[in-house]
This record gives structure tokens, sequence and C-alpha cells, in this order.
């Protein structure tokens, strides 16, 4: 018995989805450049992200992947001196462009945090508020929505004898699941996901990566991580990102088994980063 | 080792003159209340709840002076909380980084260390030479002001308090900016605003020289905004330095209501402080 952790596991679990059929593209990113100020810190980015699959964005920190994260929900444009250039089609039309309000760019792509961040109020109250945003439902359909998505996070069992008591008395790893129900409540299409179990202990994160397995059944998901594994375990496609560049993108099995980028061999190996 | 000997010397006398000095101030606050319990407490009776300010010797109470100051307070606060709390909102949120934001900082701050009288002269030119009189309005444009920097101040330094992250995790669900701001972060903040407003009201509460030039006082009843208006520290002001005893003694029963006024004001913020966190 070998009780050393085995990571040959993970790496085999990826070959065994190697043959990941392409699902359509929902998010097309053409000749996209960022800037914060004067600094470029994206590099003519071009990148397909299929519908209904788990795409991981991995780097070392500062390579762009969380900048190109808070682009898709235009996440950027609350400050000023941030900006973006080229095209970033989503089922076609330019996110970037006139023709979507922020707003509604926002809540059909939904975005999970690094550090969860519940709103100061009760459980059922943190999922309301994002539904009341967009829609005008009777008290009998909220109902009926919280339920939904809080089932849908695997967290209805925990939090249905405390709907109506302060979401801040969770655990952290509580706390992130509510944060994904009530993303998931206002029913994207795609879901962001910021490195969302680096904050925290590791039952959680198991938690939360069954349920990016769960959840790509209907949404597209786009993961930034830290964590290798998780990459390999969670992810049908890897895109390996370096210094503001997109360096290599393939299936995950391939990234993590087969590099051909001798960077993306480096990196994952360890080598820097 | 005779290092040591000067080590532990020094750290023993820093500890016994910042311990004293701590004793000290706690020694002058004692005594201040104590003088005004022994004093206030038995000039303190049910006349002076029941019955207006009266000439000396006559039993006169300050009724009109109490419920005067409650008046040009409450409407001080009425007029000056919704303007500091946008006005704080403006410096923490929309202009947060803008050169306007940096100019209306500024000018806060300069209004928040401003002498009092010089908010009472302000208004008197104002108010009262324009409109031909003292009046009630005018005393509580006075402390409106007064309060107005006070809530900038704090409702800026608790909105910025609260973590980017929770207005960013708002703004990701779709939610406009108004909402973000009315709906999370004001909510997020509120005990830290509530408490600012609270000890802006207890500032107002003992500010004298702000009212001297505007409300003026007024030794009858009365409860038109229009005309001159009596105040807790008008009075005070107007008994203490008279030859007439019971006039004297009224002024510390008067002194001792708004020293327990402003305590309780202070008290309170501290509850709803610790009740919310």
């Amino acid at each position: 018995m070998n009780f050393a952790p085995d990571t040959s596991l993970d790496i085999a679990s990826a070959v065994n989805r190697a043959t990941v059929p392409a699902g359509a593209t929902k998010l097309k990113v053409e000749k996209l450049n960022f800037y914060y100020g004067e600094n470029h810190a994206l590099k003519n980015i071009n990148f397909d992200i299929p519908e209904k699959r788990v795409t991981a964005m991995i780097g070392p920190s500062g390579c762009g992947k969380s900048t190109l994260l808070r682009v898709f929900n235009r996440m950027f444009q609350l400050y000023p001196g941030q900006r973006a250039e080229g095209k970033i089609l989503f089922d076609g039309t330019d996110l970037l462009g006139k023709e979507l309000d922020s707003t509604v760019v926002r809540s059909r792509i939904g975005m999970v945090f690094q550090k969860p961040t519940p709103f100061p109020m009760s459980i059922y109250d943190n999922i309301a508020f994002g539904v009341k945003l967009h829609e005008s439902l009777s008290k009998a359909q909220m109902d009926e929505r919280v339920e939904w998505c809080l089932r849908k996070a695997a967290i209805w069992e925990e939090t249905k004898d405390r709907l109506h008591t302060s979401a801040l008395g969770m655990s952290g790893g509580q706390q992130q699941r509510l944060c994904i129900a009530r993303t998931i409540a206002v029913r994207p299409e795609v879901i962001l996901l910021d490195e969302p179990t680096s904050a925290l202990d590791p039952i959680s994160t198991s938690k939360i990566e069954d349920l990016i397995d769960e959840l790509k059944q209907e949404f597209t998901i786009v993961i930034v991580t830290h964590n290798m594994q998780q990459a390999a375990r969670c992810a049908d496609i890897t895109a390996f990102f370096y210094l503001g560049e997109l360096i290599e993108v393939g299936v995950s099995a391939d990234i993590f088994t087969n590099p051909r980028e001798p960077r993306t061999r480096d990196y994952i190996t360890g080598r820097f980063g | 080792m005779a290092s040591l000997a000067r080590r532990r010397a020094t750290d023993y006398t820093v500890k016994a003159i910042s311990t004293g000095f701590a004793a000290l101030s706690i020694v002058l606050l004692a005594w201040i209340l104590w003088t005004l319990l022994s004093r206030g407490l038995p000039a303190l009776g049910p006349q002076v709840f029941t019955r207006v300010m009266g000439p000396p010797g006559a039993g006169g109470g300050l009724l009109n002076a109490i419920v005067g100051s409650l008046i040009q307070i409450v409407i001080a606060l009425l007029v000056g909380t919704p303007i500091g709390l946008m006005c704080g909102t403006f410096l923490a949120e929309n202009g947060r980084g803008t050169q306007m934001a940096n100019v209306v900082r500024f000018i806060n701050d300069v209004l928040l260390s401003a002498p009092s009288i010089l908010i009472g002269l302000f208004v008197y030119q104002l108010l009262v030479v324009p409109l031909g009189g003292f009046s009630g309005w005018a005393g509580s444009i006075a402390l409106a002001i007064l309060i107005i920097p006070v809530v900038v101040r704090t409702t800026e330094d608790m909105l910025n308090l609260v973590p980017i992250g929770l207005r960013e995790a708002a703004f990701a669900l779709g939610a406009p900016q108004w909402k973000v701001v009315t709906l999370v972060t004001w909510r997020a903040a509120r005990a830290g605003i509530v408490t600012g407003i609270l000890l802006a009201l207890a500032r107002a509460a003992g500010e004298t020289a702000p009212l001297l030039f505007t409300s003026l006082g007024n030794n009858g009843w009365s409860l038109d905004m229009s005309r001159p208006m009596a105040s807790l520290p008008i009075a005070i002001y107007q008994y203490a330095a008279s030859p007439f005893e019971d006039w004297v003694a009224l002024a510390w029963a008067g002194a001792l209501l708004i020293t327990v006024g402003v305590l309780t004001l202070n008290i309170l913020s501290r509850v709803v402080l610790a009740k919310i966190k």
C-alpha cells in the first residue's frame, strides 16, 4: 500500500475524459487586449469557451487569468483606467459592444469570488436580492426559486430550517455554496468562478468540486484556479496563461499529460510559478 | 545588567506617568459629574419640567427651553442627516477617487473644525438679517450645519470599511449602482452610520454659540418656529451668569439635563453598535 498523495489518479481520471465531445462555442474571445492604465495585461487573446463544459484557466499570479474572467462579466468597467479592446462574442453578440447593457451581461454571466461574500441579510434574502433585480416573482414562486437553487448548490439540507437567519452565521464553506446558489438563482448561462476554493478547507473544497461537476449539465463554467489537481479533476478544457499571453489551450488530459509547450510543462511540473 | 535595571526603571516610569495622567483625566471627569450632580439634583424639581422660565423668585422652570431644544434638534436632524448621508455616500461610492470628491472632502474637514460661533454668524447673515428677525428655523439650520460634517465624515469612513468584494458581488448579480449602495453597502455599514448620527446629535444638543445669533432664546412659551425660540444651552448661558440664586440653581439643573441626555446618546450609540455587530 502506498499512502503518499497519489496524483496519478487525477491524471488517470482526466485521461478517461480525454475525448470530450466539442460543444457549441458559448464565448468566443477575439483579439482581446486589456490594459490597466498603461500596463498591457492581456495580449491578443483568441480562445473559444464551449457550452456546458468546464474550462479552467491556470497560470502563475499576474498572468492575466483573473483579468480575463473579469472581462467576461464586464466587472472591469467599474474601475476607470481599465479598458478592453477586441471582441468577446457571447452567443454571437459582442458583449463588450453597446448592444448589451452591463447589468444584462452580468445577469446572464454570473460570478463567484475567491472569498465568500454573503450580504449582511438572511440566507433567503441573499438569494432573493439577485432574483428581484431581474424578475418580479410572487412569494410562492420566490420560495420555489430559493429552494431550487439551494438544492442545486447542495446546501438545501443544511439551510432549510434557518432560511431567515443571517447568512453571516454560516461556515466559510457554506457561505461559498450560498454564493454559488445566489448566482444560480438568477439563472445565468455562464458561471465564472474566481479561485472559488482557495479560502476553504479540503472538505468544503471537495464539495464545491462535486458541485461544479453537477452544474456543468446546465451551465457553462469558467474557473480560475491555482490548484493544478483541481483543474485536472474538474475541467474539460484547460488554458494556460503566462505574462498576459495565452500559451496553450486544449483538452485537460492533454495539457496535463502531454503539453506541447515547454512553458506549460515547466509550470504544471512546478518548475516555476 | 546595569542596562537591564535602567530599562526596567524607564519602563516603570513611563507606566507610572501614563497611568497617573489617565487617572487624572478620570478624576477631572468625575469631579465635573459630581459638581453637576450635587448642584443640579437639588434644583431638579418637578417645576423644571412643568413650568416655563420666569422672573427671579417666581418659581419658574425650564419647560420652554427643554421643548425648544428638542424641536430645534429634531428639525436640525431631519435637515442635516439626509444631506450628510448622501454627501458621505457620494464621497465613498459614486465620487470615489474623483477630483470633485477630494474638494468636497477637504471643505467638509474645514467645516468639521470650524468654530461653532462662526456657523452662528453665517446663519445670522444668511437667514436672520434677510428675514428680519431671530427664529427657531434659523437655530435649526445652524444646528443642521453643525451636524452635516460629522455625518458626512462618519458615513464615508463607515462605507469605506465595507469590503470592495461585497460591492462587486452585488454588481456581479447585475445590480445597478443605486441598488448596490442602498441595499448592500448602506446595510453593511448601518451600525456605524447610525452611531455617527447619534454622536452628531449629541454634539448639537450641547451647543450654545450657533444659537446665540439665530434662535436667540425666549423666556416665554412659544412653538412658533418663525419667532425666537428658547433652548437649554441658551437658558443655562443666561441663568448661570445671573445674580439670582434660583436662576443659578436652574442653570445647574439644565446643565445636568443636557449632560444626562448626551451621555444617554453616547451609550445608546455604543449599544446600537454592539447589537448589530
